[in-house]
């Protein structure tokens, strides 16, 4: 075995237990293995079976995020609390920074909205940092919107590309081929990935906030946009974070679309279509204003010991185990 | 047709009517949303590159190719000339849709090639190779700051980094993608 990898990884875990209890926060354990999850339709999930021989079986889900268990913990008055928990996805390619079991970081913090969490992740890393960790961890982040980011890499002003006609038209110019007429959102992403996500500085992290509210998630929405940010950290996306939505109507909207959607992407090929909690829209009318961010932990002890792979961050990485 | 997220390296597709190899392949998932493959491919005939970006599930048109054998007989500077070693058909093939292969193959032996409507697409060159040592620069004798070792010239022109034992004449073994010297072979 690695033992430095499992070193540094046992350091960089008290580092971070250390860093919340002194602030407050309370480290919980939600579970893994869960009978319904929240609709993400581009999230594939792991699904499992429950069984009793007496009294039958049922269909359980590994889960993609613990975000379903924390809020509720969050509606019955946890107050701030910060969970590292086992995440599962299917479907995505080995390699480099994937991982189908990977280990995920959330913390909430109640009565932050999206700028406090930003100061709060900035002294995040710096005081849990590893001896050695480099600069494009430890830099003062620059901060952009998602609008701005675009701009400077496309000359592209989102605010005049709201319709997709437009928006598909200006990727045509920038040289991208779409084949069929698409949604907003998809065409927002291949502008995203080819132009901007490769061009970001790799020597600073880079937090782009204001995410397009075409991009349909339970972050609260204004105007075109939603309050959102990520946070990319060499080059590589590090962690996610939401202003919480917390309308029950906009949340069991949010679900009933895009439960569609995972139905249409999953209903002919073998897929996993999880049960859907119907009761989790009425737990965040009584989630208190929050920020929740969730950082990928392989990527970050990728990038504090100056790994470019994060199978050499785990001491049995998925792609060579058994029958891979 | 088949999926985008199948597509790998050496995949043979048509894009407008034209045979492209895939030469690049990355999968890219967007925080929130569709999976995408970003491709870049190649033109065999005409050398022009295309960067593609799909989504996994699309579906694209692949080309059914062949597989044949074929002798490198030499090149002019321009094209290589090879040799259907079952038909005897001669076919040139422009030396700048394969930069470096003319350091890579050697004269007279035989290629497994991607052939396509009688083009040659793609020439398959083993991974490890071994290669005569045309040409060795004489060990400095006390340097060890380079991890003592030296280069040699193999017998297609290759310059190979390896250990200061290594002579003229000799036969060593290299790792053809990373150009890289693995081993010294007997006999």
């Amino acid at each position: 075995m690695d033992r430095q990898t499992a070193i540094s990884r046992s350091r960089l875990y008290a580092n971070i237990r250390s860093f919340f209890s002194d602030r407050g926060y309370l480290e919980v354990e939600t579970p893994t293995l869960s009978p319904d999850l929240i609709p993400e339709a581009t999230i594939d999930n792991f699904g499992t079976t429950f069984v009793n021989e007496f009294a039958g079986s049922r269909e359980m889900y590994l889960i993609p995020s613990p975000e379903i268990f924390i809020k509720k913990l969050l509606a019955d008055g946890s107050g701030s609390v910060f969970e590292i928990s086992k995440c599962f996805r299917n479907c995505e390619q080995l390699g480099r920074i994937h991982n189908p079991e990977f280990t995920m970081l959330e913390y909430y913090s109640v009565g932050f909205d999206e700028k406090d969490s930003i100061a709060l992740t900035q002294e995040f890393l710096r005081a849990t940092a590893l001896e050695g960790c480099p600069s494009c961890v430890l830099e003062d982040f620059e901060v952009l919107t998602v609008r701005e980011a675009v701009l400077r890499y496309t000359g592209l002003d989102l605010d005049g590309l709201q319709r997709p006609a437009d928006l598909r038209a200006a990727a045509q110019k920038l040289g991208l081929i779409i084949p069929g007429p698409e949604s907003w959102d998809d065409t927002f992403n291949r502008i995203f990935i080819n132009f901007v996500e490769t061009a970001l500085p790799k020597d600073h992290p880079v937090c782009l906030t204001d995410y397009p509210k075409q991009i349909e998630c339970l972050a609260e929405a204004e105007g075109n946009y939603r309050r959102r940010w990520e946070l990319y950290a060499g080059g590589i996306e590090l962690a996610n974070c939401y202003l919480e939505e917390r309308d029950p109507d906009i949340a069991a909207d949010y679900y009933r679309r895009e439960y569609q959607k995972l139905l249409a992407l999953r209903s002919d090929n073998g897929k996993t279509i999880p049960d859907i909690d119907d009761s989790f829209c009425d737990v965040l009318a009584r989630l208190p204003e929050c920020s929740g961010v969730a950082m990928g932990l392989d990527r970050l002890l990728m990038l504090e010991t100056g790994r470019k792979d994060m199978d050499d961050v785990l001491l049995f990485p998925f792609s060579r185990m058994a029958g891979n | 047709m088949i999926k985008a997220g199948q597509i790998d390296k050496g995949t043979a597709l048509l894009i407008k009517g034209q045979p492209f190899i895939c030469v690049e392949r990355e999968f890219v998932n967007p925080g929130k949303g569709s999976a995408f493959v970003r491709l870049k491919l190649k033109s065999p005939t005409t050398g022009q590159v295309l960067q593609e970006t799909i989504k996994s599930q699309d579906s694209v048109e692949d080309i059914n190719v062949e597989t044949m054998d074929y002798q490198y007989m030499y090149n002019d500077g321009e094209s290589f000339h090879m040799m259907n070693v079952d038909t005897y058909d001669q076919f040139e093939v422009p030396m700048s849709n394969f930069e470096g292969y003319e350091l890579l193959m050697k004269d007279g032996e035989t290629y497994r090639c991607t052939v396509y409507n009688d083009e040659i697409l793609d020439i398959q060159i083993p991974s490890k190779v071994v290669y005569l040592v045309a040409e060795a620069e004489e060990a400095i004798k006390g340097d060890t700051v380079q991890g003592a070792t030296k280069f040699v010239t193999t017998e297609t022109g290759l310059r190979v980094r390896v250990p200061i034992f290594i002579k003229q004449g000799e036969k060593i073994r290299v790792n053809t993608e990373t150009r890289e010297y693995l081993e010294r072979v007997n006999g």
